[in-house]
């Protein structure tokens, strides 16, 4: 199993150019990966109310809600460059686009605190206390 | 419900939406970048992903929270896969301690370079690079040296208490938190708790103990049950230890799932198999996550009010 022998690498230095991205978690799988006119069907007909977004996506009433992402995290996509077609081989990855906060967006439910994603951004904190040094 | 539609395994994905700790971008001190690494999971004791900073600096984790039928915006953009991927800081020392526990079958001290050797993951020497690893051994080891080398034998006890203080702190922020705890929740799942002082000390270290056992083996998972003075659960309610129960969005990048297709298709999801999308999903679902997930497949179910 030498698979375990490959690593990939995160050019660091791509952060510079990356673009600052609005970034949506949508409630559905879109089986599609490649453009899409988001602002033009989504944000642009999204209603911004005090505590939630709504907005109607192909006929489904969705509610949605920004986070921030936790403090001392910040969000990255990463793409994969010069994909090469072996498993054995080293890869690459750069930083295509940063973001600093994401809308979710669930379908007719209101958001609220129990939200997969909403805990997951209590992830870091615990990681902390899990991970951080012990005192002597 | 438009489940009877098949997906197609999503194969040609190559980009990854990630929350990673800011160290990882840290563009101040990088001669070298970060790298995503496999290294062998302390608990499974198979493959996991995880990432070495830029001069091996920091270890990090990498766990991919993850729901059913979600996909991303980005920009402009669709990703299918709908994953978040967390790059957190993760203490290097669960990783070592298989590898000490290992070799000090032999009762010797020993260098830890010959120590954290491994053919089917040679990154695991990289651990001794990590800032601290070395400072922190004597939690979890017996020190020598001799002529300015050190040697290091595994030691229980102290791994032990070292495990404990680990519990502790887990169990500040859990309350916190509000993080709901007890019977019935999985201890690596987290909700808030509705009202407080509903859980008893006892729920918390058990909760506690369940979330640090995801970086232990079986075995020590239990000797730190022992440590922590808990009985062991027998009740039929619970028929797997905490340390046992695991979310599935929650699950580490590993393995067994994964590794095979981070290569070949990168975090290409499994087609699905012969239950239908629902039904798939339903059993998947966590129950005590149910209230929010179950309004994604049953659009008719009155949402609960806030």
């Amino acid at each position: 199993m030498s698979s375990n022998t490959s690593v990939t690498r995160v050019l660091v230095s791509s952060v510079g150019e990356a673009q600052r991205v609005p970034v949506h978690l949508m409630p559905c799988e879109i089986e599609h990966n490649g453009p899409a006119q988001v602002s033009q069907y989504l944000t642009a007909t999204t209603k911004d109310c005090k505590l939630e977004k709504t907005v109607s996506f192909r006929g489904r009433g969705l509610k949605g809600q920004e986070l921030s992402c936790p403090n001392g995290y910040t969000g990255l996509v990463l793409k994969e460059i010069n994909k090469s077609g072996s498993d054995q081989e080293d890869r690459t990855v750069k930083v295509s686009s940063v973001f600093d906060k994401l809308t979710y967006w669930n379908l007719e439910t209101p958001p609220n605190s129990d939200d997969t994603v909403v805990m997951a951004m209590d992830w870091p904190e615990l990681a902390e206390a899990i991970h951080g040094p012990v005192e002597d | 419900m438009a489940t009877k539609k098949k997906r197609t395994p999503n194969v040609q994905n190559d980009s990854w939406v990630v929350m990673a700790a800011d160290s990882v971008i840290d563009t101040q001190k990088h001669d070298s970048d970060p790298a995503f690494v496999r290294l062998r999971n302390p608990a499974t004791d198979a493959a996991s992903l995880y990432m070495l900073s830029s001069g091996d600096v920091q270890l990090f984790e990498v766990k991919a929270f993850e729901e059913d039928f979600h996909s991303w915006f980005v920009g402009q953009t669709v990703q299918r896969d709908g994953r978040l991927l967390f790059v957190t800081p993760m203490d290097p020392l669960y990783l070592i301690i298989p590898y000490l526990i290992k070799s000090g079958k032999e009762c010797k001290f020993q260098p830890m370079d010959q120590v954290l050797m491994d053919e089917e993951f040679p990154a695991c020497s990289r651990l001794l690079s990590c800032t601290g690893s070395l400072a922190s051994l004597h939690h979890i080891a017996e020190e020598k040296e001799v002529e300015k080398l050190k040697f290091h034998r595994y030691s229980q006890e102290k791994t032990m208490n070292w495990l404990k203080k680990k519990v502790e702190r887990t169990v500040i922020v859990l309350k916190a938190r509000n993080i709901s705890v007890g019977e019935g929740v999985k201890s690596t799942t987290y909700i808030r708790v509705k009202s407080e002082s509903d859980y008893h000390e006892e729920d918390y270290l058990r909760h506690a103990h369940g979330m640090i056992s995801e970086y232990l083996s079986e075995e020590l998972s239990k000797a730190l049950l022992k440590h922590l003075q808990l009985p062991e659960l027998t009740s039929p309610k619970v028929t797997e230890p905490p340390s046992k129960k695991r979310k599935l969005s929650e699950l580490p990048v590993e393995a067994g799932e994964d590794y095979t297709k981070f290569n070949s298709s990168d975090f290409a999801r499994k087609p699905p198999k012969k239950m239908t999308a629902a039904q798939k999903s339903l059993a998947k679902v966590d129950k005590s996550g149910m209230k929010s997930m179950s309004s994604f497949f049953s659009p008719k179910v009155k949402a609960e009010k806030n």
